[in-house]
């Protein structure tokens, strides 16, 4: 069974892979409208969840830490521990 | 630069640990054709590289690469929970363990540590991309004898993802390789090296 938050990033982690995925396509198709469209598309995505994730989670980079009294960045998991991807 | 995500690419979750698996499964991180190996190929490489698009492959994949091998890592660290003496002898473990314990460490399958010996950076691209071309194809065969060996879903899931990937990236590279070809000097009709040679 997956938790509340490994639905949420698992939503996350499709919409990375498919920013992931169209940059690497982009890089040799640089003018293909269709990637552009679906870059834009995945980017957007990614960018409503990591926000929605981060603000119940915590960061997923240390850059969004976002805390006065302690360093949150080692507050929360590594994803390399079961259950934490 | 880079910027960690605290992420894997794909998610790893392993119930049940088994380090004779774990031990076959070294090979994708420090191994002949491991992601290790795949990362530091391509990040390397890229510098050279004749035109944008083609640096643009070798960093974006060469960073992926690095995210594999995390992937790999994981998989091996959750193989290895709480193992027993009992376990760690008859699985043939033991012979990793008495140096590493349950660290990871970038060896491959048969316990011979990684080294740059592998791969190459010849500054000539278009021999660079046919390495890349035959590494994704030789990492993708290790993906498949592993699928042949593992029977646990929760490892062939993330296995499967990452062979995929090497498919991907098989077809980048053969991009790669079509776009430097096609900027070559028509002078150039031997395929010197366009990045260092000026065919006369």
């Amino acid at each position: 069974m997956l938790s509340e938050k490994q639905k949420l990033l698992r939503r996350l982690q499709a919409a990375r892979f498919g920013v992931i995925e169209a940059n690497i396509y982009l890089d040799s198709h640089p003018t293909c409208r269709h990637g552009l469209k679906y870059f834009k598309e995945k980017k957007a995505e990614l960018e409503e969840l990591t926000a929605e994730y981060e603000s119940k989670y915590g960061p997923i980079t240390a850059m969004a830490s976002n805390t006065t009294d302690h360093w949150e960045w080692v507050s929360t998991p590594f994803p390399w521990e079961r259950g934490e991807s | 630069m880079w910027e960690y995500q605290k992420t894997l690419e794909y998610p790893v979750n392993i119930k049940n640990p088994n380090p004779a698996l774990a031990k076959v499964i070294l090979a994708q991180l420090g191994g002949p054709d491991g992601e290790v190996g795949a990362s530091t190929r391509y990040l390397n490489q890229r510098y050279t590289s004749p035109c944008r698009e083609v640096q643009g492959i070798l960093t974006d994949i060469g960073t992926e690469e690095l995210a594999h091998a995390e992937m790999i890592s994981a998989i091996i660290y959750q193989l290895t929970r709480n193992l027993t003496p009992k376990e760690i002898k008859e699985s043939g473990f033991d012979s990793y363990f008495v140096d590493h314990t349950t660290g990871i460490y970038p060896s491959g399958a048969n316990g011979v540590g990684f080294t740059v010996d592998y791969l190459q950076s010849t500054g000539d691209p278009i021999a660079d991309m046919h390495e890349d071309l035959a590494a994704e194809q030789k990492a993708r065969l290790s993906y498949d004898n592993i699928l042949r060996l593992v029977d646990d879903p929760d490892v062939r899931d993330p296995i499967k993802f990452l062979r995929e990937r090497e498919i991907v990236h098989f077809q980048r590279f053969g991009e790669g390789l079509r776009m430097i070809t096609d900027k070559l000097d028509s002078k150039n009709f031997y395929a010197y090296n366009p990045s260092f040679d000026i065919p006369q």
